[in-house]
């Protein structure tokens, strides 16, 4: 496939407290409709990633809600997947243009999540977990710090291997003038913070955030006969050229194993398979860093490093800005932040940035092949596309 | 208000769990917690695995974390979920303890 | 707590639940003013729906109530009956009633075989005496005070101990254990003593020094405390009290079933105080705080 990135446009992230869900919306969409260089009049379909608006503001109908802030007649959608909620966005608005059924669409991401008290928040975002989970108290910083807990028994990954993610990721989002968290940390700084649930502290975990993206997503540059080679794609243009969904048991308890989330094994391995690359073929990726170990756990099933050496391969220095593999460069979800279903927008936004060349501080040098990884829940769903130029 | 026709369906499967014995794969401390659960915290979690093979995600109660080893053996108690509010039904659910 | 006292009584009886005919449970802190406690239970425990099932209060002597209305209904149809005792014991903080709260369920199954003991006789004893009560609308019971002793305890302790005395022709020295509902270390010492019971025969009862006062679960944890330990052809003497007030007295004579039930209880009353763990007032404070939404 080859779907072109036409448009991009991000808010800043962090804690809005004078924007609505709509305003953060309106914001990214009519920057991702700019930079497309089209009117919302091209708009035929707007697809709306979210997941707690419903449950927080009682707001429904986002679809129609947020096409409506542009007067946008067509079709329109919200998707839910919880934190994959963007990916999935974007993987379906893939599937109508692969359809023939639209030509240009809008995809937008948001999430409003500083409104309500940590412990509503706690409570909705629980919604990504089972029953039997929400039954026992099992909140998310929980979830992953068991998985944490059994990697570290089982491969011997130490907090410090934990805490490196974390600085590498701040290291980053110092560069990036829209991330959550634009400033540096130590390692003594994480490991001493507040403990939230062992073994995890205050800097293990991604904040609550509010922000937006979207994306312009357009077939209008490929023709459906036959595939283009490389050289004759316009320079500077990003496509997407990988795009599968995974799925797995949305309780812990249930999956197979607590040391690895074998969605993200099958998406990749789809993805890169329909972009005609190896795994090793990736220059620059976006994971799903929702805690620290997420982003361990994320290296090993994607295939960047063997399963259970993560720990060692974060702190070889290979993924931070400047090595061989930059992952995160927008500073991931702990430092950039976490506006649920926003995410997966911003790592598209992220890649399309890094591969236009226009990435700015942050800007991996001849970047030409990108990965994004979104997960929802502790690994129920994962979304993986993949981008080149 | 929580709903009381969710929790009667679920009472209605506590039974099955009567006694039953299993070992704890993993745990950790809870010290924020979701709605409902604000007394209780802090508050081990974890999930035990229960000796007809069915996994599951459980609070661990009566023990301190100190007392716990790796794979300890864990009896289901049927206790309290959450704290009700005024004009709520109590729910009540599986939970283990070490023994 | 009421749960676990009856699956603690349906394993040590090797009884199979679908034969529980009915059901009361004893309590003053019910969970709801209006819901039984007695569905509640027999819902986990998994009682079948033919039952008749009732929630009972009469202060700390509704479990024993439980007792003596079921023993009617038992063998009927083949069936057996349960009968529980369960509370959190409420008073009021900064009362004197605080130093003894406490907290138990005891569960007793009642049926025609099998009997690891026979009822051998009861009475019952009532007045109108308000010694201790609290309202519907109140969070923490009252009490008189030292109204509370002779004209309330003492007076219905004795009256249906006496009474039951009287009717079954026996005298203390004719049992070999006895237990008295125990508010406090003092009052049911001092009922043995004037009944004559000796200090020896209500030894293996006397709970309250270790656990405090459990209200309705009170003497009747006491009798299993004393059953844990006690041998075919014992007979045992107890009476209850419930404030408000009455006293249930009754005869018990242990059977020879009495050994396969201790060889199967693995978890007698002394092997649950001595797993104990020591807690702080305040985490008592804040979950009254929690409990009464104050």
């Amino acid at each position: 496939m080859k779907i072109l990135v036409k448009g991009v446009g991000l808010t800043k992230f962090g804690e809005l407290w004078d924007k609505s869900l709509f305003d953060l919306s309106l914001q990214a969409a009519t920057e991702a409709i700019q930079d497309a260089n089209l009117s919302a009049k091209n708009i035929e379909a707007v697809f709306v990633a979210n997941m707690i608006h419903g449950k927080l503001a009682n707001q429904d109908l986002l679809g129609a809600a947020i096409a409506s802030l542009f007067n946008i007649k067509g079709a329109s959608f919200r998707v839910e997947g919880a934190c994959a909620s963007g990916g999935l966005a974007v993987h379906l608005a893939i599937q109508s243009l692969l359809a023939g059924t639209y030509k240009n669409v809008l995809v937008v991401g948001a999430e409003k999540m500083t409104d309500v008290t940590i412990s509503e928040i706690t409570s909705a975002l629980m919604g990504a977990g089972s029953e039997a989970e929400r039954k026992a108290g099992l909140t998310f910083p929980g979830l992953y710090a068991l998985m944490a807990k059994t990697h570290m028994q089982k491969f011997g990954t130490t907090r410090n291997h934990l805490a490196a993610v974390s600085v590498k990721n701040h290291y980053h989002a110092s560069l990036n003038e829209k991330a959550q968290f634009p400033f540096e940390i130590t390692e003594e700084k994480a490991l001493n913070s507040p403990e939230i649930c062992m073994p995890f502290t205050l800097f293990d975990a991604s904040p609550i955030t509010d922000g937006a993206g979207a994306v312009i997503l357009s077939s209008e540059n490929t023709p459906r006969r036959r595939a283009l080679t490389p050289s004759r794609w316009t320079a500077g243009d990003v496509y997407i050229t990988g795009s599968a969904v995974a799925t797995d048991t949305v309780g812990l308890a249930e999956r197979e194993s607590l040391v690895e989330i074998p969605a993200t094994k099958q998406a990749a391995k789809m993805a890169v398979k329909q972009a005609g690359i190896e795994i090793a073929d990736i220059d620059i990726a976006e994971v799903h860093d929702c805690f620290t170990i997420a982003e361990i756990l994320a290296m090993e099933d994607l295939g960047f490093c063997e399963k259970g050496e993560g720990g060692k391969f974060i702190v070889q220095g290979t993924t931070k800005l400047g090595g061989r593999l930059p992952i995160n460069t927008s500073g991931g979800l702990k430092a950039c932040g976490h506006p649920v279903a926003a995410t997966g927008l911003k790592q598209i936004i992220e890649i399309t940035q890094q591969l236009r060349g226009s990435a700015g501080k942050r800007q991996v040098k001849d970047a030409k092949i990108g990965l994004t990884h979104n997960v929802g829940g502790s690994g129920a769903t994962v979304v993986v596309h993949v981008l080149q130029t | 208000m929580n709903s009381p026709v969710q929790i009667w369906r679920q009472h209605k499967t506590l039974h099955n769990y009567l006694n039953k014995i299993g070992k704890l794969l993993v745990w950790t401390k809870i010290l924020v917690a979701p709605q409902g659960f604000e007394n209780q915290v802090p508050y081990l979690v974890g999930i035990v695995q229960l000796t007809e093979g069915e996994k599951l995600p459980v609070q661990i109660v009566d023990c301190d974390e100190k007392d716990l080893k790796p794979n300890q053996k864990v009896q289901v108690v049927i206790r309290k979920i959450g704290k009700a509010r005024s004009e709520d039904v109590i729910e009540y659910g599986v939970k283990v303890k070490s023994i | 707590m009421a749960v676990e006292a009856a699956l603690n009584a349906l394993g040590n009886g090797q009884i199979d639940p679908l034969k529980i005919g009915s059901i009361t449970i004893g309590s003053e802190s019910h969970p709801y003013a209006v819901k039984p406690s007695a569905t509640i239970v027999a819902g986990i425990l998994g009682l079948p729906e033919e039952l008749l099932a009732a929630d009972l209060e009469f202060a700390c002597k509704a479990g024993t109530a439980g007792i003596q209305l079921l023993s009617g209904l038992v063998g009927k149809n083949g069936k057996y009956a349960l009968a529980i005792g369960s509370d959190v014991a409420q008073s009021k903080p900064s009362d004197v009633l605080e130093y003894t709260a406490g907290s138990a369920a005891a569960a007793l199954v009642l049926g025609k075989e099998n009997t690891i003991c026979h009822i051998l006789d009861f009475t019952s004893f009532s007045s109108d005496t308000p010694d201790f009560w609290r309202k519907d609308t109140e969070k923490f019971p009252a009490h008189a005070g030292r109204f509370t002793g002779a004209p309330s305890y003492f007076a219905h302790v004795s009256g249906a101990s006496e009474l039951l005395l009287k009717k079954t022709k026996m005298k203390a020295a004719d049992f070999d254990w006895a237990i008295f509902h125990m508010p406090n270390a003092k009052f049911p010492k001092e009922a043995a003593k004037r009944l004559g019971f000796t200090p020896a025969q209500i030894a293996p009862g006397f709970v309250v020094e270790q656990i405090g006062n459990p209200y309705s679960a009170s003497s009747m944890v006491g009798l299993c405390a004393t059953l844990d330990i006690a041998r075919a052809g014992d007979k045992i003497f107890m009476c209850s009290y419930g404030s408000g007030a009455g006293s249930d007295a009754f005869a018990f004579e242990v059977t020879e079933k009495i050994k396969a039930h201790q060889a199967l209880n693995k978890n007698t009353v002394a092997k649950q105080i001595k797993d104990k763990a020591y807690i702080d007032y305040s985490l008592i404070a804040k979950n009254i705080l929690t409990k009464y939404r104050i």
